[in-house]
């Protein structure tokens, strides 16, 4: 790379642009024609062509032609944004044997067509265009940075997206080791009984999963196993994994009992998981290297404060987990449902307990939070939990209270049909006039009533006799501060960890290698969490699959005859270890110079602004460039 | 290199957009085909705190009457960068001042992938601006 920038000491003087008609999205409102006689004019450019459509194979074969016949070195195409066709182009330089980082993209028509009109838009075209001409004068050849990956994937995490992400991979030949920090597996999904909208019993779906990976060849599990230490890059990192006794040994016996499969190893405790073996009493740390990393992490329930909808004050008000507990396995002992040996006439389901959550309504929690998102689970949960009740006990009346119903996705609105048929009566009540629960008269025979205005019968305000109050509460991300520290994870402003794209890379993050599953990006049910789980099992799989990596060539670059060793960027660097100080001879002395590991460095950029010496660039997007582009749409030299 | 500061009927605004951010979301205000001011230049960059203090001087020099940073805010795929990004804003606050340059004409701001609004809103208060103060006077070179 170095011996290319050499050999390119000056700017490019054979620069080639080409201009795009996109079928009139850009020529009605840019004279395209104008735009390219002048940019002929303009110093470094050898030829400026324009086409109906750029991207279509005559488009690209009048650049591979240009290329081929040495009429150009520098590509610059004008044409739509570049998240469409950027590639596009690169590829076709490849494909006429030059280096695919010789291009610059200019975006005149999501920029330029589609928002101005007229002689402004044909001016503001002609600028654009020259900016990335002057920008492409001074681009370089690079090479994509190629790094060995490591045949090993490690999954944070087992509940079901870290088991369905391990069994996916271990199917794939590839060596997997699963870290589960408490001694079960089967994360929070163990801790319920049947799944919304199947009715599938989560215990099954846990025990599948997880005696099937227990038994797998390629995978290995460790509970009890927490990451303490991360190092290292796409295909090459490092972990330490520190093994601990958990602050309470006792295994919750109960009724105990292996998992369904007595051919798969493992026990399976109710509203525990499966114990894969007995948890260790010593310390003992383990150390990883491995290729890729799937975060699995997952979630926790929302806790309602003290007092919120009498939560805490009494026996008789619950959230939506601790009723699905209580009611799990019971035999319909009677027409009316029995909790904690109380007989439930009536029961008030209350939906957004810790969700939906609105500024200047809500207050924050202790630590500033407002749960603004919706948990996407609660209200199918909640309405299944309705209908066992309304079907199994039928003398218990279930009032459900709710702000919006979200009963999205294959089988949830039959669940919601049921209910209403089951004759769950339906209150539906103004987040600023929240329903409010409060000890009942002693004289009167029910615990608690709830006082709602319902919005249903156009702001009527009743009141509902209750023997338990339900709250349907939110699911908020596991607290994993200690790994985003270490691993420079991106958090939302949700507090969920947060992909490169929601739409287009939902399960990358934005550093190489690490990928995305389950609720730990964002509330989803069982099955989205094991899509999700399955996608980043692809995605890991796909990397490790070649043997190596081939990384953008964007990353900082140092100067070498310019540093002077002062350390600033290394100071600045926000990537850990992506840039260091080392011991040179400079003219017999000791002296330090600063040196980039290409293959850690994120390409921000941090590094450059503070460089006393300007010796230290991002490669593909450096200072000068950006200098001669500032020049280019400040400058007169493309007026008409 | 800024004696012949072009004099011109209207300001120059420069975009800095982040790659993940700001610039999808210019581009999906070009989808919705909502107009704005044509003296808008966006470019994109993976992320602003890449630029030193003397770049944005540098650009008023040259003649550009107003700068919004379009960054990717508290979504930033570089965890520490919009941090180290704002210091560095504040600092040249401080050198705009020194200079007698006007420092509303560097904004900083947030524009997420479909803040369609938030970007129109940004951009017509900066060309109002611009068109109220002029192009900036350069600083007298030492």
């Amino acid at each position: 790379m170095t011996d290319e920038k050499k050999k390119s000491n000056g700017p490019s003087e054979r620069i080639g642009v080409y201009l795009c008609y996109c079928g009139g999205n850009i020529s009605d409102h840019v004279d395209v024609e104008d735009v390219r006689s002048r940019m002929e004019k303009l110093p470094g450019v050898a030829v400026a062509r324009t086409n109906m459509f750029m991207c279509s194979d005559p488009g690209q074969e009048m650049i591979m032609e240009d290329l081929k016949n040495g009429a150009v070195d520098r590509v610059v195409v004008a044409s739509c944004a570049p998240s469409l066709h950027e590639k596009t182009f690169r590829s076709a330089i490849s494909r006429a044997g030059k280096n695919p980082f010789i291009y610059e993209h200019a975006n005149i028509r999501e920029q330029v067509s589609w928002v101005h009109h007229g002689n402004a838009a044909t001016d503001k075209a002609a600028r654009l265009v020259s900016a990335a001409a002057a920008k492409a004068a001074h681009l370089v050849p690079l090479e994509p940075i190629r790094v060995d990956a490591l045949r090993h994937a490690t999954v944070v995490g087992g509940g079901i997206a870290g088991l369905r992400a391990a069994k996916d991979l271990a199917d794939r030949g590839i060596v997997v080791t699963l870290i589960e920090k408490t001694p079960f597996l089967g994360g929070q999904l163990a801790r319920l009984d049947r799944i919304a909208p199947t009715g599938d019993k989560a215990s099954d779906l846990v025990c599948e999963l997880a005696g099937q990976v227990l038994a797998h060849p390629n995978a290995t599990v460790l509970t009890c196993a927490q990451v303490d230490d991360f190092d290292g890059y796409i295909g090459n990192f490092t972990l330490s994994v520190k093994i601990q006794p958990p602050a309470d040994p006792k295994i919750p016996e109960g009724s105990a009992k292996g998992t369904d499969r007595p051919d798969l190893p493992g026990r399976f405790i109710p509203f525990a998981g499966v114990l894969p073996e007995n948890p260790p009493e010593k310390e003992a740390a383990v150390k990883l290297n491995t290729g890729v990393i799937v975060l699995a992490t997952g979630f926790s329930s929302y806790r309602p404060r003290q007092g919120l909808y009498g939560f805490g004050t009494s026996d008789a008000v619950i959230t939506l987990p601790e009723l699905i507990r209580k009611m799990a396995g019971r035999p319909a002992a009677g027409s009316l449902l029995t909790i904690d040996g109380r007989k439930i006439r009536s029961v008030a389901m209350i939906h957004c307990v810790g969700s939906r959550q609105i500024p200047g309504i809500h207050p924050e929690d202790e630590s500033g939070h407002l749960n603004e998102y919706c948990s996407r689970t609660c209200c199918g949960a909640t309405i299944h939990a309705a209908n066992q009740i309304r079907e199994t006990f039928p003398e218990t009346r279930v009032y459900d209270l709710y702000r919006d119903i979200r009963t999205y996705g294959r089988g949830q609105e039959e669940l919601y049909d049921q209910a209403a048929k089951n004759g769950v009566v339906f209150l539906r009540f103004r987040p600023e006039a929240e329903p409010e629960v409060s000890f009942a008269d002693p004289a009167d025979s029910f615990a608690l009533k709830v006082n709602v205005v319902d919005t249903l019968t156009f702001g009527e305000e009743l009141e509902v006799p209750a023997d338990l109050v339900v709250l349907s509460t939110a699911m908020e991300p596991s607290d994993v501060s200690d790994l985003v520290e270490m691993m420079k994870l991106p958090v939302g402003a949700d507090r969920f960890l947060l992909e490169v794209h929601p739409k287009l890379r939902p399960v990358e993050l934005p550093k190489g290698g690490i990928l995305l599953a389950g609720t730990c990006q964002a509330p989803f049910d069982v099955g989205e969490s094991c899509n999700a789980a399955g996608a980043a099992a692809v995605k890991a799989s796909a990397i490790l699959a070649k043997g190596y990596v081939e990384l953008d060539p964007f990353v900082a670059e140092v100067d070498a005859a310019r540093c002077t060793g002062c350390g600033d960027c290394v100071e600045a660097c926000l990537q850990e270890g992506a840039l260091s100080l080392i011991p040179v001879q400079v003219e017999g002395q000791e002296g330090k110079r600063a040196q980039v590991t290409p293959a850690l460095c994120l390409g921000c950029g941090a590094c450059v602004a503070v460089c006393p010496e300007n010796a230290i660039d991002v490669n593909g997007m450096t200072l000068k460039q950006y200098e001669a582009m500032v020049e280019s749409i400040v400058s007169d030299q493309t007026a008409a | 290199m800024s004696a012949q500061v072009p004099r011109e009927k209207e300001g120059k605004i420069l975009i800095l957009a982040t790659e993940s951010c700001a610039y999808p979301g210019a581009d999906s205000v070009g989808q919705a085909h909502s107009s704005y001011p044509a003296n808008v230049y966006i470019l994109r960059v993976k992320a602003p705190v890449l630029f030193p203090e003397q770049f944005y001087l540098d650009c008023f020099d040259k003649g550009i009457a107003g700068i919004i940073l379009m960054s990717c805010g508290e979504e930033c795929p570089y965890d520490g960068a919009y941090h180290a990004l704002a210091k560095r804003v504040d600092r040249v606050y401080q050198l705009m001042k020194e200079q007698d340059v006007d420092i509303r004409r560097l904004r900083l701001t947030a524009i997420c992938t479909v803040c369609n609004r938030a970007f129109l809103n940004e951009v017509n208060q900066m060309n109002d601006l611009v068109k109220e103060l002029g192009p900036p006077v350069p600083a007298p070179r030492a």
